[in-house]
């Protein structure tokens, strides 16, 4: 269960009286719902490459976003400019979506409630820098000593204090204070004749500094270069149909792609993705649940409350097979008569919020990971994954392998150069024909963009098998 | 104050703090834009934005901070903070400012008073002819995901202890459609832009609108098709996206770090004789025109490979030191991060077929119109990336496909490339014309 997060006792990042002034001038053309989003986002990070740090970062950005709503007709405006002034004005500017001349009553507003479902005491951005710093150094030396034939290794620390407040005219107001942080490896191993093979691991998420005495930079360093030196001597990837098995974890991203964005409320509003109108009928084999979980304990993608003020929660978007929800953020949900799902998540105070993932994973199934890869005759096995992307109207998905092995009479054995899968999101869905009880999450690593907003997000699957996926390699 | 002041100002504060070298970059944007649906408004966007980064070298250490607060106390801070988190780095005699000669002590860029007062009504209607200029093109077409118009202005200006000293402003104008067509139940979306940094020289609306319902609705009825090894044409948005890749295997640091496919091969030939490929910061109303680099070094236009042959990476001047090369005025830059090497207008110079000759020379092969995934791994120039199209069959396009991915190696690819169209177009800042591969794999069913 999540605890109680304490009242907070902090002043709020712009004072209450001038939040609801802005609303009033947000609504004073007639508008029918307005809101203001104040967010300080303050970042920390290194760089390491070529065995020392290249250089530490800082910064901190504060800024207010201001959106009124008329019908279907959004008017957003922002400022970095924090004065009565300037705030009055962006409040104005968003409020000419609207036309005409409303005297707005008074806001009442009052403080959401919130659980807490991160794992951080000590706000990141308090950290000494100097032991961010030493991360990277114990994870290049750590990759370095794996392997002789590692050579480079480039490496990267990154976290921030993100402090939101939130407010609306239904008389909602949240504050929040989400912090992320991330360490990442790449490894390039030099083999024979030029050849050239990379790695990459690292982790993260919404965690307390000490998350790293577990998640050990060696452990990270180790990992990317393990990567590089197992896949050296690699022969090109088959092409065409393949029976694949993906092994636990940032396989989640199929789940991402081939169906996550396309049950996004505003795509299936415009009624421009494929899964519009389908809820109820079933888009997956029944061995299929899906599940975006904002509510995952330190999870990259989870929110105790989204970028609109609504609580962050768990949802069934698939079960046994069977469609049964879609993510909505508060402007698709009330066009279409339904509730928020709190999937209203922004980049910064300089977007207007979109439906979004937060954490997207697959229930658990009772087969172990050996009797899936067992019951393989001739197939392909993906153990490291890199990005993907989605066509959301035709369906079509693709995502990178950037470690695979041939499976030949159920044994793993020669690694493949990296490749790339496709497919047809409720096809690829339909011909899963195994799904293991080994449920695991992302490391903590995912970032996903839509519409040019990028927002950290997390993915999970347990080992699963599918039948007849188009791999891209190069190979008979 | 005015930025440059406002930089110099940073700078003086950074040297007092204790930064042997100190660089301040700012920018200040407006933006404003109108998304339609339906002929009717569905978003107003408007703002104005600032920012500074500040960079500093303090005993060969580099230290970085940015804000927003460009009050002479927010300054102060930047400063400290900056000084500050250099003693977290290591020393690294590389670490340095450019200076000297190669600076641009210049005001300019490409900016268009027209730009600057187009009035929200003409986003507006730009945005609904656009939109029903795509219906009307084609039944097929009753959806869109998105319709808008909208205008960028941006002043930036840079100072450092070394001497840098530069001001420049830019203007660009959009108009972007992406209608989905529908038919037995099948959804295909495709979308077409035009950003331009005149507004004279924006494509019309309607003509946007019709060329992006046009590829949504031939996309309709798309298959999958065999696994095969066929020629493959790209057209212009896909070849830039292909040249975008081969782009990173130019950057200096990556071959510098013997992280790059091409970087043992300077002086060899790694394309056939039809590839000149070119980054030019000079370019005449190029989308990345611009008077100077991310840290003061005045633009310049280089070759990058002429005839197949490799001349030349990228540089910015702290790569540029370490591999005893020259800056080539390649720093992108943004205010909240230190500068990285990066491309101006790349583009891959137009050649004299047409493209529909390019494409009757292909006897059954794939006609590629978008594409999924990144797809290319820069150190080893393996590349795999999703595609949609036409299959062409006896030199003409005959039916869509989709679920397909084309895969090879980049070197490979570009010592492939059999034919390049006479149709450069800069729509973007990386151009380039229809090519044609002599064979690549494309993995379907």
């Amino acid at each position: 269960m999540p605890r109680k997060s304490k009242a907070s006792t902090r002043a709020p990042l712009l004072p209450l009286p001038l939040v609801e002034r802005l609303l009033s001038a947000a609504m004073s053309r007639g508008a029918d719902f307005a809101e203001v989003y104040v967010e300080r986002n303050t970042t920390t990070a290194a760089t390491l490459d070529e065995g020392s740090i290249k250089s530490a970062q800082s910064g901190s950005v504060t800024g207010v976003g201001v959106r009124a709503i008329r019908g279907a007709q959004v008017g957003y405006a922002y400022s970095d400019d924090l004065d009565e002034a300037a705030l009055l004005r962006t409040a104005h500017t968003a409020a000419l979506i609207a036309d005409g001349n409303r005297e707005p009553g008074p806001v009442n507003m009052s403080r959401t409630p919130l659980p807490t479902y991160y794992q951080v005491r000590t706000p990141l951005a308090s950290i000494d820098v100097a032991r961010k710093i030493e991360l990277l150094q114990q994870a290049d030396s750590a990759a370095r000593a794996y392997d002789r034939r590692v050579k480079q290794v480039t490496g990267g620390y990154a976290d921030q204090t993100r402090e939101i407040l939130v407010a609306n005219t239904l008389g909602h107001l949240a504050e929040d204070r989400q912090d992320l942080c991330r360490l990442s490896v790449q490894c390039v191993a030099f083999g024979k004749n030029g050849e050239r093979r990379t790695g990459f691991y690292g982790g993260g998420g919404r965690v307390d500094f000490r998350f790293f005495e577990d998640f050990s930079p060696q452990q990270v360093g180790r990992e990317a270069a393990r990567q590089a030196v197992a896949t050296l001597g690699a022969v090109p990837a088959p092409s065409g149909p393949q029976t694949v098995v993906l092994a636990p974890g940032w396989s989640g991203i199929l789940l991402h792609e081939a169906v996550g964005h396309g049950l996004e409320a505003d795509f299936i509003r415009k009624g421009t993705s494929l899964f519009a109108g389908k809820l109820g009928e079933k888009v997956a084999s029944e061995l299929v649940t899906v599940i975006d979980d904002g509510t995952v304990a330190g999870g990259r993608g989870s929110i105790n409350v989204d970028d609109e003020g609504n609580p962050g929660e768990r949802k069934v978007l698939i079960e046994n097979g069977v469609l049964k929800g879609y993510l909505y953020d508060h402007l698709n949900a009330k066009l279409t008569g339904q509730r928020s799902t709190g999937s209203g998540r922004r980049q910064s105070f300089r977007y207007a919020p979109l439906p979004r993932m937060t954490n997207t994973y697959l229930a658990p199934g009772d087969q172990t990971p050996e009797e899936i890869i067992s019951g393989v005759e001739r197939g392909l096995y993906c153990r490291q994954f890199g990005g993907g992307q989605v066509d959301i109207s035709n369906g079509n998905f693709v995502f990178e392998i950037s470690e695979a092995y041939l499976i030949e009479g159920g044994e793993i054995t020669k690694p493949v150069k990296g490749a790339m899968l496709i497919g047809v999101g409720p096809e690829a869905l339909k011909n899963v024909s195994a799904v293991g009880s080994d449920a695991s999450h992302d490391p903590g690593l995912g970032t996903c963009g839509k519409d040019g907003q990028a927002v950290p997000v997390g993915v999970g699957l347990p080992t699963v098998r599918i039948d007849s996926v188009t791999v891209g390699g190069t190979g008979a | 104050m005015k930025l440059l002041d406002t930089c110099e100002l940073l700078v003086t504060l950074a040297r007092k703090a204790g930064a042997a070298e100190a660089e301040a970059y700012a920018e200040r944007t407006r933006e404003a834009s109108v998304r339609v649906r339906d002929g009717e408004v569905e978003e107003l966007h408007q703002a104005s934005s600032k920012g500074i980064g500040l960079r500093v070298i303090c005993g060969q250490r580099l230290g970085f901070a940015y804000g927003t607060d460009l009050s002479k106390d927010g300054l102060k801070g930047l400063a400290g903070k900056a000084v500050a988190l250099a003693q977290g780095a290591a020393k690294d005699p590389a670490n340095g400012l450019p200076r000297g000669a190669q600076l641009g002590a210049v005001a300019g860029g490409e900016y268009d008073p027209a730009i600057e007062e187009i009035a929200p009504e003409w986003k507006l209607r730009a945005a609904r002819e656009a939109e029903k200029a795509a219906r009307a093109e084609d039944p097929r077409v009753r959806k869109f995901d998105s319709t808008g118009a909208g205008d960028f202005l941006s002043q930036a200006a840079i100072a450092s202890s070394q001497g840098a000293r530069g001001e420049s402003r830019a203007s660009y104008a959009y108009v972007y459609c992406s209608p989905v067509a529908e038919a037995d139940g099948q959804l295909q979306t495709a979308s077409w832009s035009d950003t331009r940094r005149t507004l004279a020289t924006l494509q019309s609306p309607e003509e946007i609108g019709r060329i992006a319902a046009r590829r949504a609705a031939r996309m309709l009825g798309a298959r999958k098709p065999k696994t095969q090894r066929v020629p493959v044409v790209f057209d212009p948005q896909m070849a830039a996206g292909f040249i975008g890749g081969v782009s990173a295997a130019v950057n200096g640091l990556l071959v510098h770090k013997k992280s790059s496919f091409l970087g043992a091969l300077m002086g060899k030939p790694v394309a056939s004789k039809e590839v000149t490929l070119v980054d030019d910061a000079t370019l005449p109303h190029g989308i990345a025109t611009r008077p100077f680099d991310g840290e003061g070094v005045v633009s310049r236009r280089t070759p990058v490979i002429e005839q197949g042959v490799l001349r030349s990476f990228l540089y910015d001047a702290t790569t540029a030191r370490k591999a005893k090369a020259k800056s080539t005025s390649s720093a992108s830059r943004a205010w909240a991060s230190l500068p990285s090497i990066g491309t101006s207008n790349f583009y891959l110079q137009a050649g004299t077929q047409n493209p529909e000759a390019i494409v009757k020379g292909v006897k059954n092969g794939l006609y590629v119109t978008a594409m999924l995934g990144r797809g290319a791994d820069v150190v080893t120039g393996d590349y795999s990336r999703g595609a949609n199209g036409i299959w062409i069959e006896n030199g003409e396009l005959a039916y869509p496909v989709q679920e397909v991915t084309v895969s090879g190696n980049l070197l490979e690819m570009l010592r492939g490339i059999d034919a390049v169209g006479d149709d450069l177009e800069f729509r973007a800042s990386t151009a380039s014309p229809t090519i044609r591969f002599a064979e690549l794999v494309v993995s379907g069913a």
